[in-house]
């Protein structure tokens, strides 16, 4: 599919001989000042040829293998398994417009997200989508990308940065459905603890206070903070607080495990990142507390979803990553091509988020199957 | 010079090849963040070198770098500490947490893997305690400040806009050169390969050890906290539970890949910064050629030091062996 033109033999046999003259200068800068400074000077004409000749060579096989597709970067918050269902999307969309993607999942936080963007910058992409880590710092690197190449974002928003539009759900929305779940879960009212990757991105955020408002039966305001240590009640329901992770789900695990010695007594668990259901489960599971205490997912990991199937997990709220990825790459194709029809008045495109329970499950599974099997049998 | 011989030529190398597999590695403007990222890395491992030429190791500067990183927009923007005062304070922070290390290693005879390791986790434990795991940043304020990480110095004859030295380069500059100077040229820099080498005997020929293995420590965090200053004001964003996760490793690598020995006693500071600078060079790499899935960017890493100290071990004896032979003939 790609172009290796480098692995070409005389490269090989270049390297080569570039090699024996680095064995030969050790050899010589002892014994032959001379010698040694000739060899030098040949060893670093060498090496300048090969920095001025290579990306000629290498761009010039590109433009001999067919016209050159528009690239687009797909760039996510951390790795996890939500994003590769998001880059399945981002497959099928890249063939179905004939256009090249590059999906990367940065580690290290923002300054990682930082890297990549500039390193995707640097090789010239013609779009980025981003699901960004902290929306009120990263306006530099956003607007950065904004002036250089198209930005979009996916996922998690930064409104104030100089983004075309935003294609996502509204986490606080979700959170609320999320709530639902839990009041459904335990109509009598209960303990209950919250599971987050980070509280300090904005999708954790509102989803967090999302089910947070639900739970108290507070208006919708989407902007309201409660402190992670907050222990809150109202309604029957008692909050035990927050905890966060970091995207790190052994970490994960262990927080669940911590509330089941500190609180014994806890009657529901909320994940709200993808991998904190499944993290839940593997606590319950080892302290012998399945179906005791229950448990609200959010995402749709396989084993949130098996979950329900078996009746540990009460439900889940899922988004839709696939489609993020899929329209991700739609939309940067429709504004690199000069189509802004696509941005809509409110610059967010919505993906809405849906409950899923143990009636409509094996429905949702299915279809999630087959979307991501898809693109896989047709690349063959 | 002799001694940068391996680490030079596989950076050359290494730039070599990526260059021809990506058309976008010698832009202007991967190159001007390549020397931005090498100044950031280069600057914290060549703190860790002093430590390391002593025979020590700090494991702690990832978390120094988070507690002054999150700590200076928290003590601006959150206490609302005038400018002059948050940057004392984490100036003395840094060099305080090196004069411990330095007092716990010498006077208490601790081992520096075991103090490094617990500031690891306390600094970062500490960091995120007064912060509330919230993030921190400085938002739209503090441009000016700001400037000394993002900020862009023209060359002559190249226009801004494709290219700018960035400012923390002149930094790393001068870092580079007064490190050098002192390592190399000042009595207390011998001293310290000295003692490196084998303290009981650098010891009794007079050499003050204790002071000079506390100077070592003072370095190490100072630079880590000019690094955590850098940091942030680049990337104005910092999640305390993850910002620097790691950053002690790097600087290690780029140590030992210059040139450092773990056992103490050598190193050059140019070798750390080329180290560094190689560091960066790979972690771009990664990004920039298609055909290398970027989840493997660790394994990477990994292979090409390992290759590296091979290569450079090799290389060493082959020119012992080949010296040895010319004096016997």
């Amino acid at each position: 599919m790609e172009n290796h033109g480098l692995f070409g033999l005389d490269w090989i046999v270049y390297l080569w001989r570039l090699f024996h003259l680095g064995i030969d200068l050790i050899k010589y800068q002892d014994e032959n000042m001379k010698k040694f400074a000739v060899l030098s000077a040949v060893f670093a004409v060498l090496c300048l040829g090969i920095t001025g000749c290579g990306p000629a060579d290498q761009s010039g096989g590109g433009d001999g293998a067919g016209e050159k597709k528009p690239l687009f970067a797909f760039v996510t918050n951390m790795p996890a398994s939500f994003w590769v269902i998001a880059q399945k999307g981002v497959e099928k969309a890249a063939a179905d417009l004939n256009v090249d993607y590059k999906v990367d999942m940065p580690t290290g936080g923002s300054v990682g997200q930082k890297r990549v963007l500039e390193d995707h910058l640097a090789r010239g992409v013609n779009g980025i989508a981003v699901s960004v880590i902290d929306p009120a710092n990263q306006l530099d690197i956003l607007n950065q990308v904004a002036s250089r190449s198209i930005l979009i974002t996916h996922d998690a928003d930064a409104p104030d940065s100089d983004r075309k539009v935003y294609i996502g759900m509204d986490n606080y929305i979700a959170g609320r459905m999320c709530g639902k779940l839990v009041k459904e879960a335990l109509p009598n009212g209960g303990k209950v603890m919250i599971y987050v990757g980070r509280i300090e991105q904005d999708n954790g955020r509102r989803r967090r206070q999302g089910v947070i408002d639900e739970l108290l039966d507070r208006t919708e305001d989407a902007m309201r903070f409660d402190p992670p240590e907050a222990s809150l009640s109202g309604n029957g329901y008692e909050i035990l607080g927050t905890l966060t992770d970091q995207g790190d789900p052994v970490r994960a695990k262990a927080n669940a495990e911590d509330t089941l010695t500190r609180h014994p007594d806890i009657n529901c668990m909320v994940g709200l990142f993808a991998y904190n259901p499944p993290a839940i489960v593997e606590a319950l599971a080892q302290a012998g507390k399945l179906n005791e205490v229950k448990v609200v997912a959010f995402d749709e990991d396989d084993i949130s979803l098996q979950g329900i199937v078996d009746g540990t997990i009460h439900g889940t709220v899922v988004q839709n990553p696939y489609m993020y990825g899929y329209k991700s790459i739609e939309v940067l194709n429709a504004i690199y091509k000069g189509d802004t029809s696509v941005i809509p008045e409110s610059k967010f495109i919505d993906i809405p988020a849906r409950s899923i329970r143990k009636d409509n499950v094996q429905e949702f599974w299915d279809d999630l199957k087959t979307k991501t099997m898809e693109p896989e049998s047709s690349e063959g | 010079m002799k001694k940068i011989y391996g680490i030079l030529s596989i950076f050359i190398v290494v730039c070599v090849l990526t260059a021809m597999m990506s058309p976008s590695f010698a832009t202007p403007f991967n190159i001007e963040r390549l020397i931005l990222r090498t100044s950031l890395y280069g600057i914290i491992s060549i703190g860790v070198a002093f430590v390391i030429i002593t025979s020590g190791i700090d494991l702690s500067i990832g978390s120094v770098i988070c507690l002054i990183g999150c700590g200076l927009p928290w003590l601006l923007i959150k206490m609302s500490l005038p400018l002059p005062v948050g940057l004392l304070i984490v100036i003395l922070a840094s060099v305080v947490i090196g004069l411990l290390h330095g007092l716990l290693v010498t006077k208490l005879r601790l081992q520096p893997f075991v103090v490094t390791l617990c500031g690891l986790l306390m600094y970062r434990g500490i960091t995120r305690g007064f912060t509330g795991d919230q993030t921190q940043g400085f938002g739209k304020l503090f441009e000016g400040l700001r400037w000394i990480g993002t900020g862009r110095i023209a060359v002559p004859g190249v226009p801004l806009e494709t290219f700018g030295l960035p400012v923390p380069f002149f930094l790393l500059l001068f870092v580079t050169i007064v490190a050098s100077i002192f390592l190399n040229r000042t009595i207390y820099g011998r001293y310290l390969l000295a003692l490196g080498r084998n303290e009981q005997a650098a010891r009794y020929s007079g050499i003050n050890t204790d002071l000079m293995i506390i100077l070592a420590y003072v370095i190490c965090a100072g630079l880590a906290g000019v690094g955590g200053v850098l940091f942030i004001l680049d990337t104005n964003s910092a999640q305390p539970a993850d910002f620097g996760n790691f950053y002690e490793l790097y600087a290690i690598a780029a140590a030992v890949l210059g040139g450092c020995s773990l056992r103490g006693g050598q190193g050059t500071i140019i070798g750390v910064v080329i180290g560094a600078a190689l560091m960066q060079v790979l972690r771009n790499m990664i990004t920039l050629v298609d055909w290398i899935p970027t989840h493997i960017e660790y394994a990477v890493i990994g292979a090409v030091i390992l290759v590296g100290v091979m290569a450079d071990e090799v290389v060493k004896r082959v020119a012992a062996a080949r010296r040895a032979k010319v004096s016997k003939s």
